[in-house]
């Protein structure tokens, strides 16, 4: 079976269409983008017991025997923020098997890591399907924060070094195509769950283990699909008709590949994780606070109410606005998978250096521009700011990848990437903890709310002002980094004696 | 010039790539038209 699944087993034959390839990542990373929309059984779950309203816990033991006795307790209804755990469980667990199983990954093929991602993501949904009919949120975190976690780092890595060797010519392109569907994957996943619970829904259930039941199957079902579509291109394989970039833009290729741990050794690895983590931090912290952001710098304005503050607006005027905020959300989501595809592929044109130049740039001035926006009153401003700075931090996920091949080979990019990703989950801490701090020690000294996100906003121009100069100090790899001809002749993981000696 | 057409697709797997992209595409589609229709109120 594991030779079935091997990376041997799964060379293209002559004449394969290598377009086959990105709709079988995209299989894979629509399926596991529903992590973003698991906000969607919050609600729900937060009544799993009390069915219409929530069931309060009554007080119980604090500090370490609270917690013990919180993730086995059947008698009342979780809490939201307990729920959101889930959150982090997803993207630092998506980070470290990323960065520990990459190299397995590049080893092992595609095939057989969509396959692992397949049983690990949808038996997490049967896992904490389980952990919702008994009741127990152990078994959630365990099922799809933890397992689950673990099969999104492995499928968000699995296609990336299939797809750059597919299309040495259009690297951004073919990875941006499957990390658009990773943004995609809750824009399918959160209606569709809508669905189901409401289907499954009875006078005893809210209908969420049910629903986790039937989308752990569909995404089993699509994820090995895709694992079983992906096909390695034969060793030396290049399109008919290739033409690589020249001049500058051919200076910032190698032509050599770096040993995975051979690559964490260059600065020019660390100075990418600094460039993915301070765009994605300031990404992830807009992101954040997108909906409370326009409700209270605006307020009544988006109701025709100009001059109301949020907080002296009727409770049906506040559930409107609350509805504006969830669209403003709806649409930056868009905007984000637009970015993904679209800046991914550009940087084809460009480069990737000068790419994230004017994500960091252009990001820096957007950023700073917000507070102004809000003090003219202009909604549309706002909106068009953000919509672009959302563009751009999709467009950062998506051509980090082709920028690792062009820094280190594609011998063992994905892998790389795996260990980069670590820089994802150290952005979903800091970005949020930031935002919120900074918010909150800003109404702590009195400032009024619309205006509470503003020093935020110019912290935020300041991360993407660091990156700047860690995507401007990024250099060639040095030739001794690269792996000599003997070991790139080896199939399986080379020693470390492998480098070429300057 | 041989080799290059060793490296051309066979004709014959087009109807297959347009399948796999409807497969994938129409769920996304669908996802964007939904997610775009609650985006629409923002613009009432």
């Amino acid at each position: 079976m594991a030779a079935f699944l091997s990376r041997e087993r799964i060379v293209a034959q002559p004449g394969f269409n290598r377009w086959l390839v990105p709709p079988a990542a995209l299989a894979i990373h629509l399926s596991i983008g529903m992590a973003y929309g698991f906000s969607v059984f919050w609600l729900p779950l937060s009544k799993a017991i009390g069915i219409t309203q929530p069931v309060p816990c009554p007080s119980g033991p604090t500090g370490l025997r609270g917690f013990f006795h919180l993730l086995v307790q059947t008698e009342c209804d979780w809490k939201i923020s307990t729920l959101g755990w889930m959150f982090t469980l997803f993207f630092v667990f998506l980070g470290s098997s990323a960065a520990v199983f990459g190299r397995w990954v590049e080893q092992g093929g595609p095939r057989k890591a969509g396959v692992a991602a397949a049983f690990c993501w949808s038996g997490g949904f049967l896992i904490s399907a389980l952990g919702v009919h008994l009741h127990q949120i152990w078994l959630m975190w365990l099922g799809s924060g933890i397992i689950g976690g673990i099969g999104l780092g492995l499928g968000y890595i699995s296609p990336v070094s299939t797809l750059i060797k597919w299309f040495p010519d259009r690297r951004g392109m073919a990875t941006g195509m499957a990390i658009m569907g990773f943004g995609g994957g809750a824009m399918i996943g959160s209606p569709l769950a809508d669905i189901l619970m409401k289907h499954y829904a009875t006078p005893t259930s809210v209908g969420v283990w049910e629903t986790f039941v039937t989308m752990g199957l569909i995404y089993f079902v699509a994820m090995m699909l895709g694992a079983f579509g992906y096909r390695v291109p034969p060793e030396g394989w290049r399109p008919a008709g290739l033409t690589m970039p020249t001049g500058e833009r051919r200076a910032m290729i190698t032509t050599g590949n770096v040993y995975v741990s051979e690559a964490v050794k260059t600065p020019q690895f660390w100075f990418l994780w600094w460039v993915l983590c301070l765009n994605v931090s300031a990404g992830i912290g807009v992101i954040g606070m997108a909906s409370p952001m326009i409700q209270e710098v605006f307020g009544g304005r988006l109701i025709d109410l100009p001059g109301v503050a949020l907080k002296d607006l009727a409770e049906s005027q506040k559930a409107q606005l609350a509805t504006i905020g969830a669209a403003f959300a709806a649409l930056l989501s868009v905007f984000n998978i637009a970015g993904r595809i679209s800046w991914a592929s550009f940087s084809d044109y460009i480069g990737r250096k000068r790419t994230y130049f004017v994500f960091f740039a252009l990001g820096t001035l957007l950023y700073a521009l917000v507070p102004l926006a809000g003090r003219l009153g202009s909604v549309l401003l706002f909106v068009g700011l953000f919509c672009v700075i959302l563009t751009m931090y999709g467009g950062g996920f998506a051509t980090i990848p082709a920028y690792l091949a062009d820094m280190f080979g594609t011998r063992f990019v994905g892998a790389i990437h795996g260990r980069l990703l670590t820089a994802w989950s150290a952005a979903g801490i800091l970005g949020p903890v930031l935002v919120n701090y900074i918010r909150e020690f800003q109404l702590d000294r009195g400032v009024p709310n619309a205006q509470a996100y503003n020093v935020t906003m110019y912290v935020l121009a300041g991360l993407l002002v660091i990156g700047f100069f860690c995507n401007l100090a990024v250099r060639p790899v040095s030739e001794h980094h690269y792996m000599s001809e003997e070991a790139l002749k080896q199939p399986v993981r080379p020693s470390a004696a492998a480098v070429r000696t300057p | 010039m041989a080799d290059d057409e060793m490296r051309e697709p066979k004709p014959g797997q087009w109807p297959l790539v347009i399948l796999a992209w409807i497969l994938v595409g129409v769920p996304l589609l669908w996802g964007v038209y939904t997610t775009l229709t609650k985006a629409a109120l923002l613009f009432k």
